[in-house]
């Protein structure tokens, strides 16, 4: 509520200045510090939690999609999306998957405490470099989770499962863009504007 | 206005680092509880109900592509069908009369020696629903639950035999473990000779293994394995599977067989759950529950 205030009553001012002191303002200024919509990341969470609902995940080096969106709003919108959504949506997946209760959901919770602790570090990056920390924290995350797994089942599921990290980690620049999508369309039609 | 508007100089709120020791400590309890009890059972059945709309709704696109599929391939698939059909009734037609004849046979057999009649056994059509992502356990969610009657224990039938065994059931949903998996176990008989025999999940994927055979053991490749009806929850004269290959081994003095499954879960989407009363067989079904989670 506060934040869109102060948008609202920001936009007017940078438009008035901007004829005499356009030239002086940062190509920059403005675009990363816009926060998304709260609707909009819980629509992607939502999106991205239906698609898992199907059984592309089968395939073992598939990247978990879910987690790769919950860390990424981690990352970007600390205030908003939080460990404790990364908890719930982990125990769903749980309840879907019919593994233990809590599997899902302790990676989870670990990947975006991971993200939420590089935050300040890596929010003023661009996705490729924030890509780069996010891999050893989706291979931690996963290879604790994999860790308990197979010590509760008492057989280890092999190595396959290395690649979803690596592939999460590719995906990440492509979430960036279009998760970010919102935005940049806003910021295309105020240069526009100007 | 001026008030809310102030800088929040300090976080507010318990730090990261508390967060998820709370959260992972959680995690790691659940996890925990799950495996040794199962008191988290309401939990999970009240989470499934609620995942239940989302996931017929994600499935729905593929029920209506097979849905248009079945409907677009109706003519060709009745005809040769009806082929079919029409071949197996004359290959059945004398089988038949003989089965006639040997049922009176039996009956009569049966009334002088006084033997109660085989009840039929009701049952309720399940269709798959999807399966489960697991590396370990091979199991299939299917779209009826506890509304229809379904109760851990039951077993699962196809048109070539047992398919498996309902493990957990929630009230619009209900996971089998499947004859292959490790953890499942059946009391068979071999149809030539009679002997009596359990059948393990085995350690090859979709095969059965016959253990704890004696080395002179009567049991040679082809052979047909079926249910013995022993232990109360598989109904007797169901077919299990066919035995592929006997292994001797003379240094432990035991034999092993391998057999292959006559059903095919991986081939139908339509299953049968024979609704045998399990209320009494409370041991199994702990059994059971350790058989869900054992599973993952």
């Amino acid at each position: 509520m506060l934040r869109k205030m102060d948008n609202s009553t920001r936009a007017p001012a940078t438009r008035r200045t901007a004829s005499s002191l356009s030239s002086l303002e940062p190509i920059d200024a403005s675009p990363f510090k816009r926060p998304s919509s709260g609707l909009f990341i819980w629509f992607t969470i939502v999106l991205t939690w239906l698609i898992s609902l199907l059984p592309w995940r089968l395939w073992q080096p598939a990247p978990d999609l879910l987690l790769l969106v919950i860390a990424f709003w981690c990352l970007n919108e600390p205030q908003r999306v939080s460990m404790v959504t990364a908890f719930i949506f982990g125990l769903l997946m749980d309840v879907h998957d019919s593994t233990l209760l809590g599997g899902h959901a302790l990676v989870y919770t670990l990947a975006a405490y991971g993200a939420v602790a590089l935050q300040p570090r890596l929010r003023h990056f661009n996705s490729v470099i924030q890509a780069i920390h996010m891999l050893p924290v989706f291979v931690l995350a996963d290879s604790i989770g994999r860790l308990l797994y197979a010590w509760t089942a008492g057989e280890w599921a092999g190595w396959q499962w290395l690649w979803s990290p690596v592939f999460m980690a590719v995906l990440w620049p492509l979430v960036d863009i279009l998760l970010h999508m919102p935005q940049r369309r806003l910021d295309d039609g105020d240069a526009g504007a100007v | 206005m001026q008030e809310t508007g102030t800088i929040r100089l300090f976080k507010r709120g318990p730090t990261a680092e508390l967060r998820l020791f709370v959260l992972a400590l959680l995690a790691v309890a659940l996890l925990v509880v799950d495996g040794r009890w199962s008191v988290l059972q309401p939990a999970r059945q009240a989470l499934s109900v609620a995942l239940y709309p989302f996931q017929r709704l994600m499935l729905a696109p593929r029920d209506a592509v097979e849905h248009f599929n079945d409907w677009k391939d109706a003519a060709s698939l009745a005809r040769s069908e009806k082929e079919a059909l029409q071949r197996q009734r004359i290959e059945l037609a004398q089988i038949s009369t003989h089965a006639a004849q040997l049922a009176t046979e039996n009956e009569q057999l049966r009334r002088l020696l006084r033997v109660a009649d085989e009840v039929t056994q009701p049952s309720v059509a399940v269709e798959v629903l999807y399966e489960p992502p697991n590396a370990f356990s091979h199991h299939l969610i299917f779209n009826k639950g506890s509304s229809s009657g379904i109760k851990p224990g039951m077993p699962l039938i196809d048109e070539g035999g047992i398919v498996g065994q309902i493990v957990r059931v929630t009230p619009f949903t209900s996971e089998a473990a499947l004859l292959t998996d490790d953890k499942v176990s059946i009391p068979v008989q071999v149809l030539r000779n009679g002997l009596r025999l359990i059948a393990f999940g085995g350690n090859v994927s979709g095969k059965v293994e016959v253990r704890y055979l004696t080395a002179n053991v009567d049991l040679v490749p082809g052979d047909t394995l079926i249910t013995s009806g022993i232990g109360g929850l598989f109904p007797a004269g169901l077919s299990v599977a066919t035995v592929d290959s006997v292994a001797r081994d003379p240094a432990t003095g035991f034999a092993l067989a391998e057999a292959t499954p006559l059903s095919h879960p991986e081939r139908h989407r339509h299953f049968l759950v024979l609704l045998v009363d399990v209320s009494t067989q409370d041991l199994h079904q702990e059994g059971l529950s350790h058989v869900a989670q054992d599973g993952q």
